[in-house]
């Protein structure tokens, strides 16, 4: 009969507690420990005992690609004391973060299997992301990475890069764009990232530095991508009628692939798992883009900020780069886009960059930070995690 | 009874192992649709690509270009890309050098080792003379 009642009903998981690690070059410990620490973070912050845990989702992209331990989500349900809790590990390359966090909404969405949902306690999923970089040296990341191309594309020596490459080049000739405007997109994440503790890059850069930065894959430079990270991100979800009435509800949460290969994409700059996504995620929530007050956007590239924020519909095609040049989207603009940094300067740890986003995000609609790092009156967040250079995107909206 | 759906020795199907030269794309027998990176079944009428032919790619258009400077460490650096519009077809190639710009028009061309770890050579792309 439970189960009956909760199908005709509107989503109402809430976020109610959140926690991670700093982002950083090299952390100490396992990968175990790292996720352990966010995990502990979010419970304390819920406010509930490991106990209370009905299913933990552990989002991880690499460990087995850098000879890290295997059987993650039950060394962590073990490690937490999650005994009896139902577990499993998510993948979805960049995006696993978000795949995890989608995974952990459709678990209370369906009714999680525990005694505690008979019992008519809360149910409660934690979802925990992390990864461990450096565990590989450079080259074995590198070459873990340059996998997630098509084979075809391998064959080519393409990576995650030369992608951001040509699309940098086709956005800026075809939109008459100045390369600044791609340096803006960076030197406004670094600013942000500059009073967020948990954030890798805290060094502020302006525009002359990010043109000045090393070519990686022209016209893209160093400034242009975002680093490898350690880092951990965990959240505590709960749906049910007790659940505190100012936990950030999830009013929409979507996914979408596109085409592996990205030549296949009719046009370079039109990313359809972004779009597709994002219609879903909107319609889902009800609301339109303009609604969101605050948005975290999958800027492995500074480029990739312009064309999502455009195939989201924030922005009409070929504008977000003026807008980025006239400061809408920092902090104190129109569109608060990427607070805490953004992946450019709080860092990527692939399995944790997705749940950091919500975290991000939870502290912003809280209002639980510094005056310094908030956005004033946030009601509507909105985020963006996508795998690989566009083959499956994940979208969020949460709202206070 | 040989259904191979509960044949136990049957192998998965697949497409068959292909490892075309750069240059070369599929086709497909019945509706002629092109396609370059491997699929399993004719993306316009959806026959079976298991037996598909494959043609040699022409002259194409530059889309976009990038020069990468951080390359894998079997993979030259620089590493000269362009994403080139074919017949049928869009493709991601190396090209032999760093002079492409979009809308030039380019041929696959020559023998090159495209990894240092690939023991077989392929094409790059090279710009046509136009005059
Ligand atoms: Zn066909």
């Amino acid at each position: 009969m439970l189960l009956t009642i909760r199908t005709g009903m509107p989503t109402d998981v809430r976020v109610s507690g959140v926690g991670m690690t700093p982002f950083e070059s090299d952390s100490r410990g396992s990968l175990v420990d790292l996720a352990a620490t966010a995990a502990e973070r979010a419970i304390a912050d819920a406010g509930i005992d490991p106990s209370d845990v009905d299913a933990l989702h552990f989002g991880n992209a690499l460990a087995e690609a850098l000879d890290e331990s295997a059987g993650l989500a039950n060394a962590l349900a073990a490690a937490l004391g999650l005994d009896g809790a139902s577990a499993d590990r998510i993948e979805n390359t960049s995006a696993t973060g978000a795949s995890a966090f989608h995974r952990g909404v459709e678990t209370l969405e369906s009714g999680v299997e525990s005694g505690d949902v008979e019992g008519g306690e809360d149910d409660t999923v934690l979802v925990v992301g992390a990864e461990r970089m450096s565990a590989g040296d450079t080259r074995d990341v590198t070459e873990a990475i340059s996998r997630l191309v098509h084979r075809r594309e391998y064959a080519q020596g393409i990576t995650l890069p030369s992608f951001g490459g040509l699309a940098a080049g086709a956005y800026l000739d075809r939109h008459d764009a100045p390369r600044e405007a791609l340096a803006a997109v960076a030197a406004k994440n670094h600013a942000n990232a500059v009073d967020n503790p948990v954030a890798q890059l805290r060094k502020p850069i302006d525009v002359a530095d990010a043109l000045d930065s090393p070519v990686v894959a022209a016209p893209l430079r160093l400034y242009d991508c975002c680093p490898m990270s350690d880092g951990a991100a965990a959240v505590v979800l709960t749906r049910s009628d007790s659940a505190s009435r100012s936990d950030p509800r999830v009013a929409g949460i979507a996914s979408a692939t596109g085409t592996h290969a990205v030549a296949e994409r009719p046009d370079p700059l039109a990313i359809d798992s972004v779009s597709a996504a994002g219609e879903r995620v909107f319609d889902r929530a009800g609301i339109d883009p303009d609604d969101v007050d605050v948005a975290c956007i999958h800027d492995a590239f500074t480029v990739l900020e312009l064309i999502e924020l455009e195939e989201l519909g924030f922005y009409e095609t070929g504008t977000a780069w003026e807008a980025t040049l006239d400061g809408e989207t920092a902090l104190d603009g129109d569109l608060p886009v990427n607070p805490g940094g953004g992946l450019k300067a709080r860092g990527h740890p692939l399995g944790a960059t997705g749940l950091s986003q919500i975290v991000e995000l939870v502290w912003q609609l809280r209002g639980d930070l510094s005056e310094a790092r908030r956005v004033a009156g946030a009601e509507t967040g909105f985020a963006i995690n996508v795998a690989g250079f566009g083959n499956n995107s994940v979208c969020t909206v949460l709202r206070a | 009874m040989t259904d191979s759906n509960i044949d136990p020795s049957a192998a998965p199907t697949r497409p068959r192992e292909r490892d075309l030269p750069a240059d070369r794309a599929f086709v497909c027998d019945d509706c002629g649709a092109r396609w370059y990176y491997d699929r399993r079944r004719c993306p316009d009428c959806g026959r079976s690509s298991t037996d598909a032919a494959t043609v040699r790619l022409e002259t194409g258009t530059v889309v976009a270009t990038t020069t990468v400077e951080t390359t894998p460490p079997d993979v030259r650096a620089p590493n000269h890309l362009a994403l080139v519009r074919f017949d049928g077809v869009q493709v991601t190639a190396q090209a032999a050098d760093g002079d492409l710009s979009p809308g030039d028009t380019v041929r696959f061309d020559g023998s090159h080792r495209l990894r240092e770890s690939r023991e077989r050579t392929d094409p790059r792309l090279l710009a046509v003379d136009d005059d």
